[in-house]
């Protein structure tokens, strides 16, 4: 019995086995250890180092040894990217290979990276030390892999909250492709206000516009006008067959009546000349020539009713109070003239012929037109009485960027399922992706989407602190009161120039001290015949025919309120400087870009007859800083001194001879 | 050479055993080697047996212990900090990855293995007098070990912990009256915010550890009151056939743990049958090895699989579909056909009849063998009733895809 009171020998036996598997196990893991990727790199880097490296210097630096962070508190982030990329910030590993690499550019000097670090800029994973799970690639279970080179920008935006910022051509372009196409309508997004874009208003469409027109219209809206900023809403025919009808009978405000005027007496040609001199093409295009500010005529004639026009030219806040067209005083045979011109020539020649128009609209119509008109949120745009309680129709866009795609989202297109490509084809094509999207086609360019998918993957749902920050101040909106005031809402000023950041930019000349700029009188005289400036803008002031009272007020008020002190310095100006400024102005060639009594460029204004025009203390502060006053300005910086500058001015407003006008 | 053995002596009272009354005498003086019996039954030594299940439960606990408290200086029980612990342990503490698939398998394996120890009780009729009452310990256990596990679950504070543990509370939100204010309390809040993070942690780490060592050794102590592992009728010996229930042999001068064990009052040496050999060296041995197993097999697992780590919580972004634990998934299973059934009556049912058991069927029939003829009717229930739980725990974990619906795993 003893014996079998002792181990049995399979047992010790065991207990060996198991015991150099465990030794075995131990030794793996801590060989797994010690091995670790990162310090294989940083004994890679310690060898590279030694070839590029002035020994000496390396006997006094200590080598690289050991994880290295950098940790940005405010921003919760830790970054341990440079425990491998070595050389990122030392300009002699330029032509190292990678990981050892100097960062490219100079962006590190912009952005210093202890104060950055590197997955702002980058994404990845920053706490990670290994090639793989830093997210070089896409990672599973890391929202955030390292951005590719063509979609870096988006995260420049998500500091960077201002429209165009420096250096980011995609950010920018995304950002204006945003605002123009009104994405805000029906989304909700960050750094966008509401209603930067306003579409015509539709309660009274239906004096305006002809019923064929609609159909024509709603088709696809770029295809009829590829300046067209409503987008395809891929209606079906039944559709627009109902919203035509609920169009046609939206007749809130009927227009004046033109019944007087006798459609006889109307001149196209008449019509023409009153087109041009109004200069109607600074804001309307025909056939590609002319602005962008109001809507294309080229088809026109085949888009309104005469009737209505005549109207409109009359009073165009009668039935569009936010218009920004100018009410112009024209005479009722002008008004005939150029509603005959535009009605008569200015005609689709692939329209059909108008069918007869149909005096009753079948209520039932009209619902079932307005039901189309809200399940496409058409007053997103067309803000419509009664509709303004509707809220946004499309999601909500705070955090876009972090936006989580599924397989399912992809409704089994053949592409890689990640948000930048599900926004990319969303923005091309939202018909084809799950589910089914009321979005309407925008036929944006592939260059245009990729922008705007740069611009949406910026908006990050994380905020930010506000020192890491930067965006343009939002401006106060100005409103100008008063007699003043009253001109500036009737002649639509603010539709061109902008005064204390509100207002168009379309005018080269923020009004905010124009009064220092130019002399009261020449602005009285320019207010009623305006003149061209500068010959090669094609941008010119309407012909407001305003009338002398009218043009004494916004006078008198541009300059006495309008005003730079800082500008309003006297000036000494006698003959020997305006002499030698003479000389100046020839040896610096401004002539290559201002004309001077009849001879010189057309860049810049004409110069001649200064005297009249300018102020010399506004002369003399141009000259000096261009780009402070007007930032882009091609108006050269030659860093004059500002007795050469005072003789330049001297010269320039000695200029007494009036330019020719070219009407 | 003297000190050493001095020391020797000092420590462990008795030199290296070298017969078997010196054998008995150092497993009874030892405090961890008191809960021994200083001889043990054949029968119960064989591995096909026990299957070393319980003691298997007590090493994953052991490591759980080591290496949780290791894990706890580097972890932060706040939200954005743990999740960035758990980063720190991955990436940057020395061993770190290991410690924490240890920590995660060993969590998992206990669960598994406790529930493997409970049916092999059941099957084996060993819950019968006098052990009922160790029976409902181990119930008890069973259910502390799941919430020992599911406690655990959320530290990691990642979108699959984060979400868990949702699906989880909200279960527990089924019951009628009292869920809310349970679910408040456990919460700390009607939502998984830093406060439930901060309550899950202080459970996870100390009163749920601490509630689990004492029951523990209150189990493994009753296991060793009751007689050792259940033997069959036939194989015990006489005289404990013939003490009656409760009344223990008179003391005499000795206080030790001798005195009062359920067994007959003889000396251990006089006590020299075929059946029994001697805990040292046979049973320590033989945990020993048993523990040598499980230390390898565990850190074999976690140097191959690491442990899941998703994307830091997100209470804003609910995955689809949001799944409990794995352990509860057949009661989500059941939730999804009927929140009181699946959240209420069948876990409690469940744990309410797994307590009746012993008292219920009292027979002293097949006790101490596997499958019993005598127990037919009752292996029958239990195995029923224990396969569909694990068919549908399978089925929630494995096919069941967005929105609950079925799918099949292999044509993911």
């Amino acid at each position: 019995m003893r014996e079998r009171q002792t181990a049995p020998i399979w047992m010790l036996q065991a207990f060996t086995a198991l015991g150099l598997a465990f030794l075995g196990i131990f030794a793996w893991i801590f060989l797994k250890e010690y091995f670790a990727e990162w310090r294989t790199r940083q004994a890679e880097f310690r060898t590279v180092e030694l070839r590029i490296k002035d020994p000496h210097a390396l006997s006094i630096a200590p080598p690289a040894d050991g994880l290295r962070q950098i940790w940005l508190a405010d921003l919760d982030r830790v970054d341990r990217c440079t425990t491998c990329h070595l050389g990122a910030d030392d300009p002699d590993f330029a032509k190292a290979a990678e990981p050892f690499r100097t960062h490219a550019g100079d962006w590190l000097r912009t952005h210093r990276p202890d104060r950055f670090g590197c997955t702002v800029c980058h994404g990845g994973q920053g706490e990670a030390t290994s090639y793989r799970a830093a997210a070089h690639q896409p990672l599973p279970h890391w929202p955030e892999p390292m951005r590719s080179p063509e979609l870096m920008e988006a995260n420049c935006g998500a500091c960077h909250r201002e429209r165009s910022p420096r250096d980011v051509a995609w950010l920018s372009e995304g950002r204006r492709a945003i605002a123009v196409s009104n994405c805000v309508a029906c989304h909700d997004i960050p750094g966008f206000r509401a209603e930067e874009i306003r579409a015509p208003r539709l309660e009274s469409v239906g004096y305006k516009v002809r019923p064929d027109w609609i159909g024509r219209w709603l088709k696809d809206p770029k295809a009829y006008l590829p300046h067209s900023r409503m987008p395809n809403f891929r209606l079906t025919p039944e559709e627009i067959a109902a919203l035509s009808v609920f169009l046609l009978s939206q007749t809130a405000v009927a227009p004046l009546d033109s019944s007087p005027f006798d459609w006889k007496k109307a001149d196209p040609v008449r019509g023409k000349a009153v087109f041009g001199d109004a200069r109607c093409t600074t804001c309307h295009s025909i056939e590609g020539r002319g602005g962008t500010l109001g809507p294309e005529l080229t088809k026109v004639g085949s888009k309104v009713r005469r009737d209505w026009l005549f109207g409109f030219l009359k009073d165009p806040f009668r039935d569009h109070p936010e218009t920004l067209m100018v009410h112009y005083r024209l005479s009722d045979a002008q008004i005939g003239d150029l509603a005959a011109y535009l009605t008569e020539e200015l005609v689709d020649p692939d329209a059909p012929p108008s069918p007869p128009e149909v005096g009753y609209l079948d209520p039932k119509g009209v619902e079932a037109g307005r039901a189309v008109f809200v399940k496409h949120a058409c007053y997103s745009c067309h803000r419509f009485p009664g509709m303004e309680k509707l809220g946004k129709i499309g999601p909500g866009l705070t955090s876009v960027g972090d936006r989580l795609v599924e397989k399912s989202d992809f409704a089994g297109q053949p592409i890689a399922e990640t948000l930048p490509n599900w926004l990319f084809v969303k923005l091309l094509t939202p018909d084809r992706l799950a589910p089914p999207s009321r979005m309407p086609t925008f036929n944006f360019s592939d260059e245009t989407a990729a922008a705007i998918t740069v611009a949406l993957l910026s908006i990050r749902g994380k905020d930010l602190p506000a020192s890491r920050v930067t965006s343009e101040p939002e401006p106060a909106p100005y409103r100008p009161q008063g007699p003043f005031g009253a001109l500036v809402e009737r002649y639509r000023c603010l539709s061109c120039h902008q005064i204390r950041g509100s207002g168009g930019t379309l005018a080269t000349v923020p009004l905010d001290r124009i009064g220092s700029q130019l002399q009261r009188d020449y602005l009285w005289s320019y207010l009623q015949n305006p003149s061209a400036v500068r010959v090669s803008v094609e941008e010119r002031m309407p012909h407001f025919n305003l009338t002398h009272a009218e043009a004494t007020t916004l006078a008198d008020y541009l300059s006495t309120v309008f005003i730079d002190d800082s500008l309003e310095q006297p000036l000494v100006m006698d003959a020997t400087g305006a002499i030698r400024g003479q000389h100046l102005f020839e040896r610096l060639g401004c002539r290559g870009c201002h004309i001077v009594g009849g001879k010189g460029g057309y860049v810049g204004p004409d110069l001649s007859g200064s005297a009249k025009r300018l102020k010399p203390g506004w002369v003399m502060a141009w000259l000096q800083k261009p780009q402070q006053w007007k930032p882009g300005t091609v108006q050269p910086d030659y860093g004059l001194k500002p007795d050469d500058a005072q003789a330049l001015t001297a010269y320039i407003m000695s200029l007494s001879t009036a330019p020719e006008r070219p009407r | 050479m003297g000190v050493g053995r001095e020391a020797w002596r000092s420590i462990f009272l008795v030199g290296w055993p070298q017969t078997d009354k010196d054998r008995a005498a150092a497993t009874i003086s030892s405090l961890f080697l008191h809960v021994h019996p200083a001889k043990v039954r054949r029968e119960s030594l064989r591995f096909s047996y026990s299957l070393g299940l319980g003691l298997i439960s007590l090493y994953m606990l052991l490591v759980l212990v080591v290496t949780g408290v290791a894990l706890m200086l580097y972890y932060t029980p706040y939200p954005r900090e743990a999740y960035r612990s758990m980063k720190d342990l991955e990436f940057v503490v020395t061993f770190g990855p290991v410690l924490r698939n240890l920590h995660r398998w060993s969590a998992h394996g206990m669960v598994i293995v406790v529930f493997l120890h409970m049916c092999r009780v059941f099957f084996t009729g060993a819950y019968k007098a006098p052990r009922q009452f160790n029976w409902v310990v181990g119930v008890g256990l069973l259910v502390l070990t799941l919430v020992l596990s599911f406690t655990g679950y959320l530290l990691p504070w990642d979108q699959l912990s984060f979400w868990a543990i949702t699906v989880g509370a909200n279960i527990a939100a089924y019951a009628p009256v009292v869920g809310d204010s349970v679910k408040y309390l456990l919460l700390g809040g009607h939502v998984i915010g830093s406060g439930a993070l901060l309550r899950f942690y202080v459970l996870h780490c100390v009163i749920l550890p601490g509630v689990a060592l004492m029951l523990v050794a209150l189990h493994v102590w009753r296991v060793r009151k009751d007689g050792g592992l259940a033997v069959p009728l036939t194989a015990r010996p006489a005289s404990v056939e013939e003490t009656p229930a409760g009344r223990f042999p008179a003391s005499t001068k000795s206080y030790g743990l001798m005195a009062v064990v359920d067994r007959p009052a003889l000396p251990v040496t006089e006590m020299e049958t075929d059946d029994e050999l001697m805990t040292w060296p046979h049973l320590l041995m033989r945990e020993l090895l048993l523990l040598l197993v499980v230390l390898v097999a565990l850190h074999a697992v976690a140097l191959m699989f690491n442990a899941p780590l998703e994307e830091m919580a997100n209470p804003t972004l609910t995955p689809n579909p949001a799944k409990a634990p794995w352990y509860f998934l057949g009661l989500q299973e059941l939730v999804h056909f009927s929140a009181l059934i699946g959240g209420v009556v069948v876990p409690g049912l469940l744990v309410v009849a797994l307590v009746l058991v012993p008292f219920v069927d009292r027979r002293p029939h097949g006790v101490g063998v596997w499958f019993a003829p005598e127990r037919r009717v009752a292996n029958a229930v239990f195995g029923s009733v224990a396969g569909v739980l694990v068919i549908l725990t399978i089925i929630g974990t494995y096919f069941r895809g967005p929105n609950w619906h079925w799918v099949w795993p292999w044509l993911g």
